[in-house]
């Protein structure tokens, strides 16, 4: 099965979660596979920065992240469902946020 | 002393109380807001540079008649130097950036007034009201007077959203002022951990005491205030996690409340984020959490803009992803990186505030902002649609337009501090915005009409064309001529690093 099919297949089954009754279009398709082209490729690119802390762990993470990201593709439709309007959702990622944020910046700050 | 600097802040204020208590009285509603929006982006013009101590309190060491008789005991410590009132601070990067608020706040008032048949004075007080916040969390030296204004910057923002109309807009509203009543008081907590730390709410002296071996700069206090006040800063600016939010905020309120709501994130994300660098930019992980931030925030905002088929939705993604380039120059910490960041605030504000209103002449004459039932509208009026398509390459950064100079200011800038990476990711993040843009373009404009759109055979008023027109201008001029704007946003860049 190819990305494309793959990503249709996605895109039916949101629809079908969100019972929506839309055909799914060209430019639907198309949009979630420029969307999932650009996030992937972002992280790898972010993920080359790590080489300011040590090469070795850049290209352990980038090997990691592509297999990740091969393995786990199509990744936007899943990231449109945790990304919606719903409540529930925005309070655990603010939640999460904090705990990251609190942890972080008392750690990135002692050791970075 | 100059009484201009508080007249930013106290003018929208009262017309807005004044304006209130004009419900229903739709002629002098208009007239009133129309004058006091006009004068408000002629003040920062005319206000002359420095400090404003309200109740005149300045510090023990310039008042003469109070501070020549203090025993050493006084004069002989930090407590001569300290700031004992409300201060409030404004410079040319101030004075550019409080222009270009209140010009966005003329145009959305300007047209709200012709677009909504009969005008509320409620709406125009939570116009007025926000302006008013926004430029006091710009002007403030007093990090607890900050806080205070946005609160009121939140509370005008939720109350343009229940105002506007829009199906699910009350929903919407009461998720934003509940997630609003986590991040406040955690930002709250952050100032009063300063304070109880610093014994300072004045954020020179709260400065002055971790430069100076007053407190100890790695205390875990401090570095949870750091946290918590950052916390607070994603709130107010719509970053993660607060981006899908923010941008159902925008989707929710009319277009020209929307043009002045997003102007209220850019600034209020620039205002509080120099607070962060001025007090902790110390902290080599500061400035690595904003980058890892603004980088989130342009991925997630620019690939989400993408799937969407409402272009109201895309237009509130699409500022949340260029919220990220602000964030990447401020994050790079050079003077020059940060000049391209505040530049890029000042852009981004006038192009989104364009886009909002080019676009919400779609709703205007349709009623809807689904792509899937638009089409055809550049035959309705194709110089509104050249209008439109004009904004757009200004948001994607095509030459010659204001957009261009900031972005390539902003990777000339991460180049330079050694981290091409951010340079090609928002190389690559300009072309999908521009890709965005086309297909919201293309889907509303270019495509055949569908058969049951029906378009409404009312007027666009002219104060949006104006409106348009004069953004237009604003982004010729400074795609032209950066240098009005970065000369004076430099000294305050040089001043953070």
């Amino acid at each position: 099965m190819s990305l494309y099919d793959v990503i249709i297949k996605r895109i039916r089954e949101i629809q079908e979660k969100a019972e929506e009754e839309e055909p799914i279009t060209n430019v639907t398709a198309s949009a979630m596979l420029t969307a999932e082209l650009t996030l992937i490729a972002s992280l790898l690119i972010a993920v080359v920065m790590i080489r300011l802390v040590h090469p070795g762990l850049m290209i352990i993470l980038i090997i990691a992240i592509s297999i990740i990201a091969l393995m786990a593709m199509p990744i936007m439709p899943k990231l449109r469902i945790e990304q919606n309007d719903s409540f529930n959702n925005m309070i655990f990622y603010v939640v999460l946020a904090l705990g990251i944020i609190i942890a972080l910046f008392y750690w990135g700050s002692i050791n970075v | 002393m100059n009484e201009l600097i508080a007249v930013m802040v106290i003018l929208p204020i009262a017309s807005a109380l004044f304006l209130n208590l004009l419900h229903n009285k739709d002629r002098t509603i208009k007239i009133l807001a129309f004058i006091t929006a006009i004068i408000l982006p002629v003040i920062p013009l005319i206000a002359t540079y420095g400090a404003h101590f309200f109740g005149g309190y300045v510090p023990l060491a310039q008042n003469m008649t109070i501070g020549q008789n203090l025993p050493s005991l006084i004069t002989g410590t930090q407590l001569f130097q300290f700031h004992p009132g409300i201060v409030y601070l404004f410079n040319s990067a101030q004075q550019l950036m409080i222009f270009i608020l209140c010009l966005i706040a003329f145009f959305a008032i300007f047209t709200s007034i012709n677009e909504i048949k009969r005008p509320s004075g409620v709406y125009a007080f939570l116009m007025f009201m926000g302006t008013a916040s926004v430029s006091a969390i710009l002007l403030s030296d007093d990090i607890f007077n900050l806080f205070v204004f946005f609160e009121i910057a939140a509370l005008a923002q939720v109350g343009i959203i229940v105002a506007s109309g829009i199906k699910n807009n009350y929903e919407t509203a009461l998720k934003y002022i509940l997630l609003g009543n986590i991040a406040g008081p955690l930002l709250l907590l952050g100032i009063a951990l300063l304070l109880g730390i610093t014994g300072n709410v004045n954020i020179t002296d709260i400065i002055f005491s971790i430069k100076n071996g007053l407190v100890d700069p790695h205390s875990p206090v401090i570095l949870m205030a750091l946290g918590l006040i950052t916390f607070g800063w994603l709130y107010a600016s719509g970053l993660p996690p607060f981006h899908t939010i923010k941008s159902a905020v925008y989707s929710k309120a009319l277009p020209h409340g929307a043009a002045l709501l997003q102007a209220f994130s850019v600034f209020s994300m620039v205002a509080i984020g120099i607070i962060i660098l001025r007090i902790f930019s110390y902290l080599p992980f500061s400035k690595t959490a904003i980058i890892g931030i603004s980088l989130l925030a342009m991925v997630l905002g620019i690939t989400m803009a993408i799937v969407q088929t409402d272009f109201k939705r895309i237009l509130g993604f699409l500022a949340v992803g260029e919220l990220g380039y602000i964030g990447l120059g401020l994050g790079l910490g050079t003077a020059f990186g940060i000049t391209a960041g505040l530049f890029q605030a000042v852009n981004e504000a006038i192009i989104t505030a364009f886009l909002f209103i080019g676009f919400g002449t779609v709703l205007y004459k349709t009623r809807t902002s689904d792509t899937r039932k638009l089409g055809g509208m550049m035959f309705i009026n194709p110089r509104l649609a050249l209008l439109v398509l004009l904004a757009g390459f200004a948001m994607a950064g095509v030459p010659p337009l204001n957009a261009f100079q900031s972005k390539l200011m902003l990777i000339q800038a991460s180049i330079q501090s050694g981290l091409p990476e951010l340079g090609m990711i928002m190389i690559l993040l300009s072309i999908v915005t521009f890709m965005t843009f086309m297909k919201a373009f293309y889907t509303i404009y270019m495509r055949p009409k569908p058969a049951e759109l029906e378009v409404i055979d009312n007027k666009i008023p002219k104060s949006t064309i104006i409106s348009m027109v004069v953004f237009l201008l604003v982004c010729i001029i400074l795609g032209l001529f950066p240098q009005i704007a970065t000369n004076s946003l430099q000294a305050l860049a040089a001043g953070l690093v």
